[in-house]
C-alpha cells in the first residue's frame, strides 16, 4: 500500500527531516498529512506511486519552482522537496489558515460573502495572483474551484494546488476539468498555457460574483451530461448564458437561480468584459482574452463605485447618471462627488477609501490606502476627505486659492476643485 | 443589513448515482457476505465527503440485491449523507437475469436518472461470487441497448475463484471491468477503491487536457487506468485467507 503512515520520518533534499503527525485529506494524485520541520507544523503533500505521469520531469519542476521562490504571498507555493523514496517523492508547504474556505463551499453556500466588497476583494486579490505568475513567466494550467481559498469576511485568497505550475512553455499532462479548461484544452488542441489560464481565470471570477456557471443555461441542461457532451458544450461549441446574439443557452428559472438574481445588480461595464470574454471570438480564442491586468483595472473600477447605503447594504453607484437606486432598500441616492484620475474615477461617499492606484501616478497598488472619506462628526452633511498618506497634497479650491494638507488631515470635498496628490492630480467631478 | 449574497442558494448540481448491485445467493453466506457488508458501511462517510465538498455533482447511492429474483434496498436512490448500509442476508439462487432486468427499468429518465437537473452517467458496482442460474441472457442483452447503462462506469468484483468471469465481463463490457478478489482482506479493499475511485471519477467534469485533438477519453477508461495503477502498485495483493 502506498502512502506515509504517523511517525514516518521523511528526508528532505535540504538535509532536513519532516516527521509526519497526521493524515489532512487524500485527492486524486496523493495524500496530503500534516508534518513537523523543527518543531514547526507544515502540510506535507505525497504523490502515490504511477499518479503521476512524468515523475522525473515533474520532480524536477518542483525543485525549479521552489528555488525560483512564490511570485505572490497569495499562492500556498512548495518551500521544500522530499529525497525520493522508491519512486515516490513529496513537497512541503504552508498550512492553510482556518478562517481560509474553499471557493468549492461558497459554490455550495456552506460559506457566504458578507458583502460586495468581499466579493470584488477576493476578485482583485485573484486577478493579481495571476498577474504576478504570468509575470514570473510560469502558467498555472489546472484552475478549478477546489484550488481557491477564500476569507468571507475580507476576500484575502489562498490559491493552492501549486504543484502543476510550470514555465510557459512547459505543459505538465495534467488533466483538468472541462468546465474550468479553455475550449481548446477540452478538445486537446492546445496545452494549457498563459492563454488558457485566461479563460480559466475568467470562468472563476464570473463564478465568484454570480455562483452559476457561465456555459451552463439551458442547452446544457440535458438528462445525462456524458463525456461527449461535455466535450460539446465545453469544447466544440460553448456559449454563453447571455450571448446577446444567440439566447439559445439562457439561464433556467428554479435552476440557475443565482446568475438570474445577482447578474441585474452588476454595472453594465463589469457584466460588458464578462460578456466579452464568452463571446463566440473569445470563447474560440480568435479575440484576445482579457488579461490578469485587464481584470486587475477592471473590478479596481468596480470597487470605486461601491457605497454603503444608509440603510447598512452596500450598493453600486452609476457614476454617469444623476442618481442611482439602492439595490437592497430602493432610496434614490444622488450621484456623491466624483474624484477622476488618469485611470480612474472614485466615489466620493463616506466609508469609501482611495489606494495608492489613485493618488500615485502609473501605481497599479489597490491595496494600501491613501486616502478615506469621512464624515464631520458634528455636521455629518459636510463630507472630508482624510490625508492617510506620507504626502502632503496641494489642492486647489473652487475659489482659485490653494491650501495645504498633510497626513492626517481633512480636505471639505465640497470645496475642493482639484487635489495634486504629490506626482497625480486628480479632479472632483460633483 | 442585508447584502445581495446573504440569499444565494446551492449551485445546480448534478447527480451521480452510485449502484451497489450485489449478489446474495447462498453461496454468498458468512465471511463473504459478513465483509461486504462491513466494508460497503465503512465506505460511506467517504463517499459522502466527496459528494459533500464536490461542486460538479451529487453522490447519490442506489442498492439492489438479488438471489431468488432481484429487489431495490433502496426505493430511489439516496443522497450519500441520508444512507445507511442495510446489512444484507444471503440465500437462495442467483437470478442475474431478473437484477438485469430490474436495473434497465429504473435506468430511465422516468424513474431513477430523473432529477430536473440532470446527470451524470452512473457508476455501476456489481459483486458476485458465482454463475447466473436463471435464463439471464434476454435481460442482460436489454440493459446493453440502455443508454444510461451504455455511458455508465461499469466494474464488477468477482469473489472467490467460483465467480463466472465471462458473464461478469458481458456485464461490464470487457474483462479489465472485471476485478477478482480471494480473501475477505482484499474483497474489503477491493469495495473501498471502487466505491471511492468510480464515485470520484463519476461525480466530477470530465478529465481533459490529455489526448488526441477532440478525442473523448470516457470515464469508463479513466477508471480502468486507476484499476492498472493501483495493481502495478500492488495494492491489491495478499496473501491471507483464501475462499
Amino acid at each position: 500500500m502506498p502512502g506515509l503512515n504517523k511517525g514516518d520520518i521523511i528526508a528532505l533534499k535540504n538535509g532536513k527531516t519532516a516527521k509526519i503527525c497526521s493524515k489532512l485529506g487524500e485527492g486524486g494524485q496523493g495524500s496530503v498529512f500534516l508534518a513537523e520541520i523543527n518543531e514547526k507544523k507544515y502540510a506535507l503533500k505525497w504523490y502515490h506511486k504511477g499518479t503521476v505521469k512524468q515523475p522525473d520531469i515533474f520532480y524536477r519542476n518542483l525543485e525549479n519552482n521552489i528555488e525560483q521562490g512564490s511570485p505572490s504571498d497569495a499562492f500556498v507555493w512548495p518551500i521544500y522537496l522530499t529525497v525520493k523514496n522508491d519512486g515516490e517523492f513529496g513537497y512541503v508547504m504552508n498550512l492553510m489558515p482556518n478562517n481560509y474556505k474553499s471557493f468549492t463551499d461558497f459554490l455550495l453556500t456552506k460559506e457566504k460573502f458578507s458583502s460586495i466588497s468581499v466579493v470584488v476583494n477576493a476578485a482583485l486579490n485573484i486577478t493579481n495572483a495571476f498577474r504576478e505568475l504570468h509575470r514570473r513567466g510560469f502558467s498555472y494550467q489546472d484552475l478549478n474551484d477546489g484550488n481557491f481559498f477564500i476569507d468571507p469576511k475580507t476576500g484575502d485568497v489562498l490559491i493552492c494546488d501549486t504543484d502543476n505550475v510550470a514555465p510557459y512553455g512547459e505543459a505538465l499532462g495534467i488533466a483538468g476539468k472541462a468546465r474550468y479548461m479553455a475550449p481548446e484544452v477540452v478538445r486537446n488542441i492546445t496545452a494549457p498555457d498563459v492563454m488558457t489560464d485566461r479563460f480559466s481565470l475568467a470562468v472563476i471570477l464570473f463564478r465568484l460574483l454570480f455562483l452559476d456557471h457561465p456555459l451552463e443555461g439551458k442547452r446544457t441542461l440535458c438528462p445525462c451530461l456524458t463525456e461527449k457532451l461535455e466535450q460539446k458544450f465545453y469544447g466544440v461549441s460553448p456559449l454563453f448564458i447571455y450571448d446577446p446574439y444567440d439566447t439559445s443557452n439562457i439561464p433556467v428559472r428554479g435552476v440557475h437561480c443565482n446568475v438570474i438574481r445577482l447578474w441585474k445588480y452588476y454595472p453594465k461595464f463589469i457584466k460588458d468584459k464578462f460578456i466579452y470574454s464568452f463571446s463566440q471570438e473569445c470563447l474560440h480564442g480568435s479575440q484576445r482574452r482579457l488579461t490578469d491586468n485587464d481584470w486587475q483595472i477592471a473590478f479596481t473600477r468596480l470597487r470605486d463605485c461601491i457605497i454603503t447605503c444608509p440603510c447598512g447594504s452596500e450598493t453600486f453607484i452609476d457614476l454617469k447618471a444623476d442618481s442611482s437606486v439602492c439595490i437592497n432598500c430602493g432610496r434614490k441616492i444622488p450621484r456623491p462627488p466624483v474624484l477622476k484620475s488618469k485611470k480612474y474615477a472614485a466615489a466620493l461617499f463616506p466609508g469609501n477609501k482611495l489606494y495608492r492606484c489613485h493618488t500615485i501616478e502609473d501605481s497599479d497598488d489597490y491595496t494600501e490606502v491613501t486616502a478615506s472619506v469621512v464624515r464631520s462628526k458634528n455636521r455629518p452633511n459636510v463630507w472630508g476627505l482624510r490625508n492617510l498618506s506620507d504626502n502632503t497634497w496641494n489642492v486647489t479650491l473652487k475659489d482659485g486659492t490653494t491650501t495645504e494638507v498633510p497626513n492626517g488631515k481633512v480636505q471639505i470635498i465640497v470645496n475642493a476643485h482639484k487635489i495634486d496628490f504629490g506626482n497625480c492630480i486628480g479632479e472632483l467631478e460633483f | 443589513m442585508a447584502g445581495i449574497y446573504d440569499d444565494v442558494v446551492e449551485v445546480a448540481r448534478r447527480t451521480m448515482v452510485l449502484f451497489f448491485v450485489v449478489d446474495t445467493s447462498g453461496s454468498m453466506e458468512g465471511a463473504k457476505i459478513g465483509t461486504l457488508n462491513q466494508a460497503i458501511e465503512d465506505i460511506i462517510p467517504e463517499i459522502t465527503d466527496i459528494s459533500e465538498n464536490n461542486a460538479d455533482a451529487e453522490i447519490k447511492v442506489a442498492v439492489l440485491e438479488f438471489s431468488n429474483g432481484a429487489k431495490w434496498i433502496t426505493p430511489t436512490p439516496i443522497p450519500a449523507q441520508d444512507f445507511t448500509w442495510a446489512y444484507l442476508n444471503s440465500g437462495g439462487m442467483t437470478d442475474f437475469g431478473e437484477a438485469c432486468k430490474e436495473l434497465n427499468e429504473k435506468l430511465s429518465r422516468n424513474s431513477f436518472m430523473s432529477d430536473i437537473t440532470g446527470s451524470f452517467a452512473p457508476a455501476i458496482f456489481l459483486l458476485s461470487d458465482g454463475a447466473p442460474t436463471d435464463n439471464y441472457q434476454p435481460n442482460l442483452e436489454a440493459l446493453q441497448q440502455n443508454n444510461w447503462f451504455k455511458k455508465a462506469i461499469k466494474v464488477a468484483v468477482a469473489i472467490g475463484s467460483d465467480a463466472n468471469k465471462d458473464v461478469l465481463a458481458e456485464f461490464t463490457g470487457n474483462a479489465e471491468g472485471v476485478l477478482t478478489v480471494h480473501s475477505p482482506e482484499a474483497l474489503k479493499k477491493m469495495i473501498r477503491f471502487v466505491s471511492v475511485t468510480s464515485s470520484q471519477i463519476g461525480s466530477r467534469s470530465a478529465a481533459v487536457g490529455n489526448t488526441a485533438p477532440d478525442e473523448v477519453v470516457s470515464k469508463q477508461n479513466v477508471f480502468l487506468e486507476q484499476v492498472n495503477v493501483a495493481y502495478n502498485n500492488g495494492d491489491f495483493e495478499d496473501e491471507s485467507i483464501e475462499w
